[in-house]
């Protein structure tokens, strides 16, 4: 097993003996369910990684595994989060050191939106109108900066 | 470029000032900066960002102790003092030691583990203008009739609309909110890039400290900041649209705040201080001349910490009543012992090492001074039957001003003085750096040593007045303002250095490695270039640049899984 399956493996396990230990003598709900709702995260994260390093290792192919492990590998491969083993880097991101980014305005156009929302809720909707109109154009030039394709 | 080419061309050894990848050199002008998405760069803004938030949270806190050296209002009234103690400490957490803790782990995660930059750049940059903004919106209440006046903890019903009108305290929730959100996209950026793109050889238990403690911290981010965020939005829809989420005349629940904040806030200590433990685990090995005694055995120390830390909140609610006592004293003490070992292994690789005291040691060995007075004042603050006494009092002061100024500041400059020439190609200058950690370190002990005797006597904390007649109240008091002035010309020391060699380039030209660093970053130039490497040792161990140093020392090889995103320890 991977020791990146296994850092969220240890949290999941502990966080659901703790969360056990904690609500069986306390009762309390808030902080039941918050511990609760850390062994899902992490747990979904261990499920993740898993399937995630097994398909990287090629232990997963097209075909293999049941329909749920299947429809998983699917989804990641589909984001981008598995990729063939074939693809062997001698250098840290060799393939990809061109597709990093020099330099992009909307990080600063969005938090500059984000600003504009949150002051927005502050004091009154039409700060809201604007924001949202810088938030739309950032999503936009964000997704269209790169044309990926070429 | 290859691990093979180490060594040759432009590796260890070359100076150059700031260089493009094509290896031409330009300043970074203005426009460079607002829209930068390489890593580097949005570590020196989250690094500076840091340290204006810390010198206007420091001018609140000057003030406050000012108004505080006599018994009687002098300077303020007390809705005043409370704006001053609650952005101080909110300023403090939220937006000084968060952004430098986010410059670090931006600027030095990817070259610790041989990546040219972050997973997610252009989300990396987002993070750090969402934290401005932050910054900036909470610190906007003092423009508009009055700041947060509340305690950075925010308990209801004292935040609630009836105790705390105006926009000054929805401009603080907006924000935090936008500060956390900004933690969270962070945490989720490093683990990615620490998970996904560490350099060919990099094993999870090669990479150096600071990075895993940086991979605990994001963990602990992750989990714990969401909840900050609801419990911010709760209290604003309370306040805001007239919902009862915190209401208990209307069925909801005043301790449902304390519960929501502390779950956050408990670990956000250790988020503030597990990233400081990694920097002074980088610097103490180098500056001892050997390897970190029991890295493994660190490393699960650092785990184990970020585990126990969610699972101890309510020991800041013992005197609600309504918390298992019990429960949280045994989890909460239970942290003495991964600190301990943490201890243990400092001081272990110091021993019989070859100790060289330039200014990045001298900080760290006062770092381990005052971490463990705060620290060994925590084992009393977790037991209940101590707590009842001292809660709310100068003592806790003290103690989480020992762990946090004592801790995280003093590794912060050990950092600074340590990583600022491969960030800028400048060293800083001595003489002025043992100035600047003296006076700090007199400062500190003056400052902060007394509120230990006056919780103890019993002086509650967030007060602008206290009587004449108390005890030697006036007396510690006093020696608490002069012990700030002291820390005040510590503080003007770094700054005059900073400006002096670093804006005014009279700093000595640092080269690629001025210490005999160990991680990757030293395997590059000062400041990196573009994307970070034109050659990588080949890595080995945990100590790459040291193993290419030492060609001929034997190291342990364990095989790695070379071509692999994700890979056995």
């Amino acid at each position: 097993m991977a020791e990146e399956v296994r850092f969220f493996l240890r949290t999941a396990l502990y966080s659901a003996a703790v969360g056990l230990i904690y609500w069986s003598i306390s009762y309390e709900v808030a902080g039941s369910v918050m511990l609760a709702f850390v062994v899902l995260a992490t747990g979904l994260v261990v499920g993740f990684l898993t399937i995630a390093v097994r398909a990287t290792r090629g232990e997963l192919t097209a075909g293999a595994g049941g329909p749920a492990t299947r429809l998983a590998l699917t989804m990641l491969r589909t984001l981008g989060f598995v990729e063939p083993r074939t693809v062997a880097l001698e250098e840290p991101l060799a393939a990809e050191r061109d597709r990093f980014p020099r330099g992009s305005p909307w990080p600063l156009i969005g938090g500059a939106g984000a600003l504009l929302a949150g002051l927005g809720l502050v004091y009154g909707p039409w700060l809201l109108l604007p924001a949202i109109a810088v938030l739309v154009l950032t999503v936009w030039g964000w997704i269209t900066q790169f044309d990926v394709s070429s | 470029m290859s691990t093979a080419e180490f060594g040759q061309g432009r590796g260890l050894g070359q100076d150059r000032p700031l260089a493009d990848g094509a290896g031409t050199t330009h300043r970074a002008g203005i426009i460079d900066y607002l829209t930068t998405t390489d890593h580097k760069q949005i570590g020196l803004l989250y690094v500076f960002t840091g340290l204006a938030f810390f010198i206007i949270s420091g001018a609140l806190s000057l003030l406050m102790r000012a108004e505080l050296t006599m018994p009687g209002l002098q300077f303020m009234d007390e809705a005043t003092y409370n704006q001053l103690f609650t952005m101080h400490g909110t300023g403090m957490i939220f937006f000084f030691a968060s952004p430098v803790v986010f410059g670090f782990a931006n600027y030095f995660i990817p070259l610790q583990i041989g990546a040219p930059d972050v997973a997610f750049p252009r989300l990396n940059a987002l993070t750090y203008w969402l934290a401005l903004a932050g910054g900036l919106t909470a610190f906007s209440g003092f423009l508009t009739g009055g700041a947060a006046a509340f305690g950075w903890t925010g308990y209801v019903p004292l935040s609630d609309a009836t105790y705390s009108p105006g926009s000054g305290a929805n401009l603080w929730i907006i924000g935090l909110a936008l500060s956390g959100t900004s933690g969270i996209l962070g945490a989720v950026n490093f683990v990615t890039t620490i998970f996904t793109m560490r350099a060919p050889g990099m094993t999870m238990f090669r990479m150096p400290v600071f990075t895993w403690n940086m991979l605990v911290t994001s963990l602990l981010i992750m989990l714990t900041f969401p909840v900050l965020t609801a419990a911010l939005a709760m209290l604003f829809i309370d306040r805001t649209f007239g919902a009862h989420f915190f209401d208990p005349a209307a069925g909801g629940s005043a301790i449902l705040w304390q519960h929501l904040f502390w779950f956050f806030g408990h670990p956000e200590v250790y988020i503030l201080i597990l990233p400081f433990f990694g920097i002074v685990t980088e610097i103490i090995p180098v500056f001892s001349g050997k390897p970190i005694f029991g890295y493994r055995g660190f490393v699960f120390a650092t785990m184990l910490i970020g585990v126990l830390s969610y699972s101890v909140w309510a020991h800041h609610m013992f005197t609600t009543g309504v918390v298992s006592n019990l429960f949280f004293a045994v989890t909460s003490l239970m942290i003495a012992i991964p600190t301990g070992v943490k201890f243990f292994n400092w001081i272990a690789t110091m021993w019989r090492g070859r100790l060289r005291f330039d200014t990045p040691m001298l900080f760290c060995i006062g770092f381990l001074f005052m971490f463990l007075i705060g620290g060994l004042t925590g084992p009393f603050l977790a037991s209940p039957a101590i707590d009842y006494a001292v809660h709310d009092t100068y003592y806790v002061v003290a103690h989480f001003h020992y762990v946090l100024f004592g801790g995280s500041v003093f590794a912060a400059f050990a950092g600074l003085y340590f990583w600022l020439p491969k960030m800028t190609g400048r060293l800083m200058d001595e003489r002025l750096g043992k100035l600047h950690f003296w006076l700090v370190f007199v400062g500190i002990n003056l400052t902060f040593f007394p509120m230990h005797v006056l919780g103890l006597e019993g002086m509650p904390r967030r007060i602008a007045d206290y009587p004449a007649s108390q005890g030697d109240w006036t007396m510690l008091n006093i020696v608490i303002s002069v012990g700030s002035a002291i820390l005040v010309l510590g503080i003007l020391a770094f700054a005059w250095n900073v400006v002096r060699c670093i804006f005014l380039g009279r700093g000595r030209i640092s080269g690629d490695d001025p210490w005999g660093g160990y991680s990757l970053e030293w395997a590059t130039s000062s400041p990196p270039p573009h994307h970070n490497f034109r050659a990588i040792p080949p890595i080995r161990s945990e100590r790459p640049v040291f193993d290419a140093r030492h060609p001929t020392t034997p190291v342990r090889v364990k095989p790695a899984a070379v071509g692999e995103g994700l890979t056995d320890g």
